[in-house]
């Protein structure tokens, strides 16, 4: 167990140009942070492209609250490229701090050095960053370590904890660069701690268990192959799109040791079809890609749908349509993986709303696919595939697959692939199985699996009969409700990383006096109607939050329930904003405006 | 129509913000910048002795919220150092390598605390008062009860001394030439006033001449004088008051006269018709003594940075050079001074 102080809730952003360290300095911030105990969340943006030096920021949140989103206001900001830093420095609290090098190599305009934007109610922390790197490595390249030594001094973090991740970090290099960056920090730490320090920004004095070392930092993306590993994904095949990519460069990483199949493909047709191909034989078959990618696999989804074959495909939904916006997020695939492709298709699609659920969704979605034999979507986005969380693995690995039920034929009878049963589930054998040779085939089929047309009503109801069980699927929370319990004013209902905002959004909401409750989904196909239904029963007003332009997830709940709702739907490529929701919710609530306290950052308290 | 003229203000003090809000208040359309090194905005430096009250959150000593610079739009530069003024090109030039063009400057950078030539090298041991954050550091490093020395004891020194003895600290008082610095008294004036402190309970050394500073062994901050004599005062901090050195070094490349401080005439212009200044930075030619005079004290600085405000917008004010020196201290030990304000 490690300490961690409590009553802390900071938020750090940490923001240069590519080439300046600036995501590894925010790596190993967030990582002394959760080695420390404290809960972590982070999200790194990289430059607009993939091409060349740009603007990068990393924010770290760090709190021994349970949170749930990145806040809109950081705390601190730590500027490696001024240029890049200086329109940053308005997501700064009011007595919050802005660190900065003022020690700069080059001659700069009026208005270029960032001390010309800090507001008076902001603290300025200008000090050689450029020199103290220089005098302890020889070289200006550990600015960014500086700046961490520097933070870590001013805000009073064990130090202990840092140089452990700076060595586990370069432990790929020679000691001689483990102990530069040691010097770097330790440099920086030195200055820090020496200043006076004006700020109000707190890290708790007294300290709490918390469950320390047992969490694991990971991203969505990185939750995601964990989850496919512990699932005991035995093929992969996938094709590069942003920002899905790094689950198939961790699952290159993991699968081959184990055993795993995993092959690029050419393109994303051919990466869904081997998949398929993969499940049909048995295997737990998985790809990843995003909006783009998924709109190629469309007519393959199909297939897995009319064949039942189970895969799953994990989507981080990007900025579209076409290429759109490769590095930015939105919730605009919804439609896509719900109902993309030709004809009656439906298929499970789960969304989940933090790290922790892209782990679990991910480690159940082969037990789902393989329960339903259908394609199973997980729907995520990049705001998720990227952002940083504190999660807390299972000690038992519960996502193991079970063995297969073994199918029997009584002798003389042909086996029925598509059998019509009373859930609609049919048997399922594989290829080589004695006796159980069957078609598989796009084509509408009997039970047999032989072409017939005239069975396409029937095959309908059951390829969508079938799923209708799968809200109720063992250990899967298809949804969940937060907040206050029985008839409230406003209920927000949320699904995907937008969810996260919605929750902090709820307990300001709360704290102000608003009766509120709040909903995640997170099985979007098919819906858990039932608790859904409950939900609009006893909310006054609904409130749906996404990010997208045409509000795709209030249409799906409004066309499967016939009731209207209030959209929140707007695609900037950015994150919802705590404040936005809040603005919103107030209006609905009717309250007086004189009425409602607003919150301070203690009214966030979970 | 011509650009609204920038002016830029150097230290955000009493002179420095008055002449802000003043050019504001004046001209709605004007660029103001005031450059500052120090890290808060501004404050009244008499209130510092405060933090021994127990006002310890600087937020509580602001003269105005941080917001009101917004208001006013006042553009408040702090940790910002200026190294060098070009006063042809009319061009500040901060530590950082930034360059700030004006159009009108007004220089109110102040002084800093004038140390003796014997006590410079101990001066990293001393503590100093002159800001929030000093003030704090004192107020942490000198237990509860415990005795600061102070060589010299200029006003502020003499203020502070006046907090610390009514919060139940000692104070050794070891006089010089500085002592109630700015101001100039008898050496009889001087005498009443020193035993009416003792009589607050102030320990008076007078004729002795501190010759260095030391520590207890690995200790820090200094505790004892050295006197000439080899002899030793002790106590728990050691701090230094002997008055000002005005803040001009940056201001030699400027084209401006200088002595002690930057040489204005009664309207507070420098020998440069771009450049002014105000506050405790200048010594203002005094007709009738045919002299360059320094004005310190709070009301004398503000009265300046105000006027150096109006005639940069083109007035011609002339500063009161004819400034009573007088300063009591009453049956209550309260002082009273004719130019330093008392809280
Ligand atoms: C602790 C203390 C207590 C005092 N108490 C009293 C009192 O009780 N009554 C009274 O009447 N007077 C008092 N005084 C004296 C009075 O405050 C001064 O006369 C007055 O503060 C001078 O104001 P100023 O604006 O000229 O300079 P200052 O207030 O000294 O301000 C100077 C400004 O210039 C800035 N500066 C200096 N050099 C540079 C540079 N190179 N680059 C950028 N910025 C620079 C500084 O950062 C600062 O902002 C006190 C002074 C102090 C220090």
């Amino acid at each position: 167990m490690m300490m961690a102080k409590t009553g802390t809730d900071i938020q750090i952003a940490i923001c240069g140009s590519a080439g300046d360290g600036t995501i590894a300095s925010g790596d190993i911030m967030k990582r002394a942070a959760a080695a420390m105990g404290f809960n972590v969340i982070a999200f790194d943006v990289y430059p607009p492209e993939i091409r060349g030096f740009g603007k990068c920021i990393s924010r770290i949140r760090i709190s021994t609250k349970q949170t749930y989103s990145l806040k809109q206001e950081s705390d601190v900001l730590i500027s490696l490229n001024d240029g890049h830093a200086i329109p940053h420095v308005g997501e700064v609290r009011d007595f919050g701090a802005v660190i900065y090098d003022d020690s700069l190599g080059s001659q700069v305009a009026e208005g270029g050095h960032i001390s010309a934007h800090i507001s008076p109610a902001q603290i300025p922390y200008g000090f050689g960053v450029r020199q103290i790197s220089e005098l302890a490595t020889n070289s200006a390249r550990s600015r960014n370590i500086v700046v961490l030594g520097y933070a870590a001094g001013l805000f009073n973090l064990p130090s202990d904890g840092f140089h452990e991740i700076i060595r586990s970090k370069f432990a790929t290099k020679a000691q001689i660069v483990i102990d530069s960056n040691i010097k770097a920090f330790d440099a920086g730490l030195q200055v820090g701690q020496a200043v006076f320090k004006l700020d109000d920004v707190e890290v708790g004095s007294d300290s709490k268990e918390t469950n320390g070392a047992e969490a694991v930092m990971m991203t969505g993306n990185g939750a995601v192959a964990r989850g496919f590993m512990e699932a005991g994904i035995e093929s992969y095949f996938g094709y590069p799109i942003t920002p899905a990519t790094s689950i198939m460069e961790r699952l290159a990483v993991d699968m081959p040791p184990t055993g795993g199949k995993f092959l690029q493909t050419e393109d994303e047709i051919s990466a869904i079809a081997a998949t398929i191909g993969a499940g049909f034989t048995g295997s737990r078959a998985a790809t990843a890609t995003s909006g783009p990618g998924l709109a190629l696999m469309a007519e393959m989804v199909g297939l897995g749908v009319m064949a039942e074959v189970p895969v799953v495909i994990a989507v981080s939904q990007r900025g579209g349509p076409s290429t759109g916006l490769p590095t930015k997020t939105e919730q605009s695939d919804l439609n896509l993986a719900v109902f993309g492709g030709s004809g009656d298709a439906q298929r499970i699609v789960l969304a989940p709303t933090n790290v922790e659920g892209c782990y679990r969704c991910a480690g159940m979605a082969f037990d789902i696919a393989e329960t339903y034999q259908t394609p199973v979507i997980l729907l995520i986005d990049l705001y998720l595939s990227n952002r940083y969380e504190t999660v807390i693995p299972a000690k038992e690995n519960t996502f193991a697959p079970k063995p297969r039920k073994k199918v029997s034929v009584k002798k003389g009878e042909a086996f029925k692939r598509f059998e019509m049963t009373e859930n609609f589930i049919s048997p399922r054998a594989v290829p080589g199985e004695a006796g159980l040779m069957h078609t598989a085939t796009g084509l509408e089929h009997n039970e047999l699996g032989r072409p017939n047309d005239a069975v396409h009503m029937d095959m309908s109801i059951k390829r969508h009969e079938k799923l209708k069980s799968a809200v109720h699927f063992p250990g899967l929370n298809v949804s969940k409700r937060f907040g206050d319990k029985g008839p409230v004013d406003v209920g927000i209902l949320g699904w995907g990383s937008t969810f996260g905002e919605i929750l902090e959004t709820m307990y300001q909401a709360q704290a102000e006096g608003i009766s509120c409750s709040a909903m995640k989904v997170v099985m979007l196909s098919p819906l858990p109607l039932q608790s859904l239904q409950e939900f609009f029963a006893d909310c006054r007003e609904i409130l749906v939050p996404e990010l997208n332009y045409e509000g795709q997830f209030a249409n799906l709940i409004c066309g499967a329930l016939e009731k209207p709702v209030t959209r929140l739907s707007r695609a900037t490529g950015t994150p919802m904003e705590v404040q936005e929701i809040l603005a919103e919710v107030r209006r609905l609530s009717g309250q007086d405006p004189a009425q409602i306290q607003i919150a301070g950052a203690e009214g966030a308290q979970t | 129509m011509s650009a609204p003229l920038h002016y830029v203000i150097i230290g955000s003090g009493s002179a420095g913000f008055a002449a802000a809000t003043t050019l504001r208040r004046a001209d709605d359309d004007c660029r103001i910048t005031m450059i500052t090194m120090d890290g808060l905005p501004f404050y009244n430096r008499y209130d510092l002795p405060q933090v021994f009250h127990g006002r310890h959150d600087w937020r509580d000593l602001l003269a105005v919220p941080p917001a009101f610079y917004d208001t006013m739009r006042i553009k408040l530069r702090r940790r910002s150092r200026v190294v060098d003024v070009d006063g042809s090109k009319q061009l500040v030039s901060l530590a950082h390598q930034e360059t700030v063009h004006y159009d009108r400057l007004l220089v109110c950078a102040g002084g800093r605390g004038y140390l003796p030539e014997n006590l410079i090298e101990s001066a990293r041991l001393m503590h100093g008062f002159g800001s929030f954050e000093a003030a704090m550091q004192l107020y942490r490093d000198l237990p509860k009860g415990g005795t600061a020395i102070m060589i010299g004891g200029d006003m502020v020194g003499i203020d502070l001394a006046l907090t610390l003895l009514e919060t139940g600290y000692h104070v050794s008082l070891i006089t010089n030439a500085q002592t109630f610095w700015p101001h100039k008294i008898t050496p009889d004036e001087q005498s009443v006033l020193l035993r009416a402190l003792e009589a607050k309970g102030m320990t008076v050394f007078e004729d002795h001449r501190p010759v260095g500073v030391t520590r207890d062994n690995g200790g820090q901050p200094a505790s004892r004088v050295i006197l000439e004599d080899g002899s030793e005062i002790a106590g728990d901090v050691v701090m230094s008051f002997c008055g000002l050195t005005s803040s001009v070094e940056f201001m030699l490349g400027a084209d401006v006269d200088i002595e002690r401080g930057l040489l204005v005439d009664p309207e507070l212009r420098t020998s440069n018709n771009t450049i002014w200044a105000a506050g405790d930075v200048c010594q203002i030619w005094h007709d009738t003594e045919k002299a360059y005079k320094f004005f310190h004290g709070w009301e004398n600085v503000r009265v300046m940075g105000k006027l150096a405000a109006r005639n940069m917008l083109g007035e011609h004010e002339i500063f009161d050079v004819n400034i009573e020196d007088r300063i009591e201290i009453d049956a209550d030990g309260q002082l009273n001074s004719t130019f330093w304000v008392h809280r």
